[in-house]
């Protein structure tokens, strides 16, 4: 890998990776009294360990100018098996979560593996860990071929990929230790967020540095999104996260807003987070590869355009539905619900395109279960959207909110949706990038569609009876006008359903196992002649018969 | 100009909704413009060109 | 406007700019409002600011992620009343930063959970929830009681609490870690300085039954126990009869 860096580059990567190896002595050193001290510790680490990598190969030749005419695509082959890896630990957490509200002993009496501790560690891991890794390694990959460029050099997406896996790393290990802002989604403290900012902007000026050198005039829609994705996040992240330290030696921070204006600043940037990071990102994965693989444009270019301005512009106002008959002005309240309603158009817009673009390919759908993937995360991303606008009307938001009901949207989303399409394009991708013909098995990739669908119908139908038996109990009034229920008695009511959803998150769970398995046995099996040469062969027909290429 | 709390709101809540038609406006102008329907076209296709290696 | 718009999406930073610009309106009419008001957080004169031990409580409400699921926003719906007590008012979480309004009822709502139930029992819950309400699938804390808390900091936490506009006088953040102590032990004479600091109306008592030391249970259950009752605005007659 460092071979295929330039002189200079080794030379910059040693550099950086001093000044953060200083920076976590520092740390270390200004809290030897607190959890900082640790992650300094680990920044220390980190930064060593990787320079010892780089002294490895530092005397290796350096690489030839050919290397020019070929897209830089290491990156990307190691933030997918980052992305998988962070998958299974991220969803073995969720399951063990989720076991807690069903046997809440299993913890073991340990403070680290305590309910409030692992769930951040369970959402952080999946959303950041496993959906970050694919959007990095999807986005570098679909920039550099939607704009027939090379990324810019060789540092930047290193830098980026490390880096971000750095912060995730340092997000989970802080959960362990009790290090959280409280902020759901934005739980880092202030020196995790900050290294966030910086890598962040790195993988800012690769997108905008290698649309500069694009020679294709017009910029392909995927990278719209991938655009809006990194943007916008910059955005959220770093108006949420506005705190004053307690001291340099001190990992806790104070959050600047306080009340009511938190609640709104901090569910702008929640629901933003599902918008921009968990849907505009996996958008852009799905207008590349869901094409791609079925062999046919998508259906209407002009769609995805209209959608795309619509999700940018509505998604920043329907934050407050999280805030329904709560302390915040309703005027901000009712707005927040219109505007989620309305999301449905471009939601829909989006998902219809995509369904519409297997016209003509659903014997594809039938035999491949790459392209299966990518059709249920369509459908499964049209059915929560509308889930999410039909909850966030006020009157079933009464009903909703505090439920599990929310949960079970969340994961018809997140599994559903953010997970299936991130399959499908791995599961397209790897053949692509380690230039073999096919997966190691097409049967292995049927039992993991196989498992992560049945693991989340089970879990999102477990969540929606719990939380509607819940949502009801509260409210229910016996003939003498008082509750009918005790809160304990709603909660005895969702032992079952707790069990169930454990089993779906393990289906789940095992199915990632599944694809973690072909995956590394598709790496390990030789490469064939014929891929060898480069060319794509892992795809239908279409692009297989194709004559020369402009360009070519 | 005073700038309290209510005149916030009006301004808010009057000029979002211009905002929110000229906006809609301008997409639609975008994307049905006739002059762009070639460009759309050949993007649409573009991905599933060959795409081995960067263009010179 | 095609034209223009073409200009825009051709040149890379301009078409950044859009989306930019576009997304960040919706948040700012949304959230700039909330800054310029009077009305969003009402007037409640007698609202006091959490003491160093109940701050200290607080923060490690937050460690142990209480709020993932227990909220502290009681919503203006009449079963919620009903169960929970008057609904919040924004002025009750002036101090809170962050709020901790919560997203999820695993447990029950905590926005008044203070006074609720006695030390005695808050302990023994925490210590193992099944102990007292057998079907709970609320972990156990059996740690707070072991661990000592850590008071020497609590000036700097203060500091920057009054940083971020919580109104702590220069004797509370100098007093801070003495406070966090007498508050837990009362029969000591730097119990006296926090009635002095932070009211007569303060809890000043061995929150976990053991005056000796000062354990993070403490802290916990002395937050616990001013959920709801920094102020009595929500609870006066006059808001009541509005219900």
């Amino acid at each position: 890998m460092i071979a295929g860096l330039t002189k200079l580059e080794r030379q910059l990567s040693l550099a950086v990776l001093t000044v953060l190896a200083l920076c976590g002595l520092a740390f270390a050193a200004a809290g030897r009294n607190d959890p900082i001290g640790t992650h300094g510790f680990v920044i220390l680490l980190s930064a060593v360990g990787l320079m010892f990598v780089v002294m490895a190969g530092y005397y290796a030749p350096e690489p030839d100018k050919e290397r020019l005419s070929r897209y830089y695509d290491d990156p990307t082959k190691v933030g997918i098996i980052l992305a998988m890896a962070w998958a299974v630990f991220g969803l073995f957490f969720g399951v063990w979560v989720a076991a807690l509200l069903a046997w809440p002993d299993l913890t073991f009496d340990a403070a680290w593996s305590s309910f409030g501790r692992i769930r951040p560690v369970h959402t952080t891991s999946v959303i950041f860990g496993f959906g970050g890794n694919a959007l990095i390694a999807t986005s570098l990959h679909v920039l550099q071929r939607t704009t027939r460029a090379r990324l810019p050099d060789q540092f930047s997406p290193w830098f980026v990929l490390l880096g971000y896996n750095l912060f995730c790393v340092l997000a989970v290990s802080g959960y362990f230790m009790g290090l959280t802002q409280s902020k759901e989604y934005a739980e880092p403290e202030w020196y995790a967020d900050i290294w966030l900012v910086i890598v962040w902007v790195v993988y800012f000026l690769i997108y905008i540095r290698t649309l500069a050198r694009r020679k294709e005039p017009h910029i392909y829609v995927a990278n719209w999104y991938y655009m809006a994705f990194i943007l916008v996040v910059a955005i959220l992240h770093i108006v949420n996260n506005l705190a004053v330290p307690v001291s340099f030696g001190s990992a806790k921070s104070y959050s600047l807003f306080s009340g009511v204006q938190d609640a709104m600043t901090q569910w702008w940037y929640g629901h933003n987070a599902v918008a921009f990071f968990l849907t505009a990102g996996f958008l852009g994965m799905m207008y590349y590869y869901l094409p791609k693989r079925a062999g046919r444009p998508i259906f209407s270019y002009r769609l995805s355009i209209i959608s795309f301005w619509g999700i940018v512009f509505m998604y920043m106002w329907a934050g407050s539905h999280h805030l329904h008959y709560t302390a915040l002005p309703q005027w901000v309240q009712t707005l927040g619900m219109t505007f989620s309603v309305v999301l449905l158009v471009p939601s829909w817009a989006s998902a219809g395109n995509a369904l519409a673009t297997l016209n003509g390919a659903w014997h594809k759908v039938r035999d491949d279960a790459t392209l299966r993937f990518m059709m249920v995360a369509a459908v499964f991303y049209g059915l929560s959207t509308f889930e999410g606008s039909f909850m966030a009307i006020r009157a079933v938001n009464s009903l909703s909110h505090y439920t599990d009901w929310t949960v079970g949207h969340v994961h018809a989303g997140a599994l559903g949706w953010v997970a299936m399409i991130s399959f499908g394009s791995i599961y397209a991708l790897v053949p692509w990038m380690w230039k073999r013909e096919r997966m190691y098995s097409s049967r292995l990739v049927e039992v993991h569609f196989w498992l992560a669908l049945s693991g989340t119908v089970v879990y999102v139908f477990a969540m929606w009876n719990s939380g509607i038996i819940q949502g009801l109990m509260w409210r229910t009034y016996n003939e003498s006008g008082t509750l009918a229920y005790s809160f304990i008695d709603s909660l005895v009511a969702m032992h079952p359903y707790y069990i169930a959803r454990t089993l779906g998150g393990l289906l789940f769970l095992l199915g990632a196992m599944v694809g973690c398995y072909n995956i590394w046995m598709t790496i390990r099996q030789p490469g064939t002649s014929l891929a060898a040469e480069g060319s794509e062969v892992d795809e239908p027909a279409l692009a297989t018969s194709t004559a020369l290429q402009a360009g070519e | 100009m005073d700038l309290d709390y209510g005149t916030v709101v009006a301004f808010s809540k009057s000029w979002g909704l211009f905002y929110l038609i000229a906006l809609a406006i301008g997409v639609l102008a975008y994307t049905f413009c006739p002059r762009n329907k070639k460009r759309f076209d050949r993007a649409k296709e573009s991905i599933l060109d060959k795409d081995d290696k960067p263009w010179k | 406007m095609p034209n223009f718009h073409r200009k825009l999406e051709r040149s890379a930073i301009g078409f950044v700019l859009a989306i930019i610009v576009v997304a960040s309106i919706g948040g700012f009419v949304e959230i700039a409002p909330l800054f310029t008001i009077d009305e969003t957080v009402e007037k409640a004169p007698d609202m006091r600011v959490y003491t160093p031990l109940e701050l200290a409580g607080r923060n490690i409400y937050l460690r142990e992620g209480c709020y993932a699921c227990h909220s502290q926003m009681i919503r203006t719906l009449r079963d919620e009343v009903e169960r929970y007590g008057p609904y919040s008012l924004a002025v009750e979480s002036q101090y809170d930063h962050p709020m901790l309004w919560g997203s999820k009822r695993t447990g029950p709502d905590l926005a008044r959970v203070g006074g609720k139930y006695s030390d005695a029992w808050q302990v023994a819950h925490l210590r193992n929830p099944r102990d007292v309400v057998p079907v709970s699938v609320m972990p156990a804390y059996r740690w707070l009681e072991d661990n000592t808390l850590k008071t020497e900091d609590l000036g700097d936490h203060l500091l920057a609490m009054r940083r971020v506009g919580v109104p702590y006088t220069q004797a509370m953040i100098d007093n801070a870690p003495a406070d966090a102590y007498g508050q837990a032990t009362p029969d000591t004479d730097r119990a006296a300085g926090v009635s002095e600091r932070y009211g007569e109306a303060t809890n000043i008592r061995a929150f976990d039954g053991d005056p000796s030391r000062v354990t993070e249970m403490d802290a916990l259950v002395a937050y616990l126990q001013i959920l709801g009752k920094l102020t009595d605005v929500a609870t006066a007659p006059a808001v009541a009869a509005k219900e």
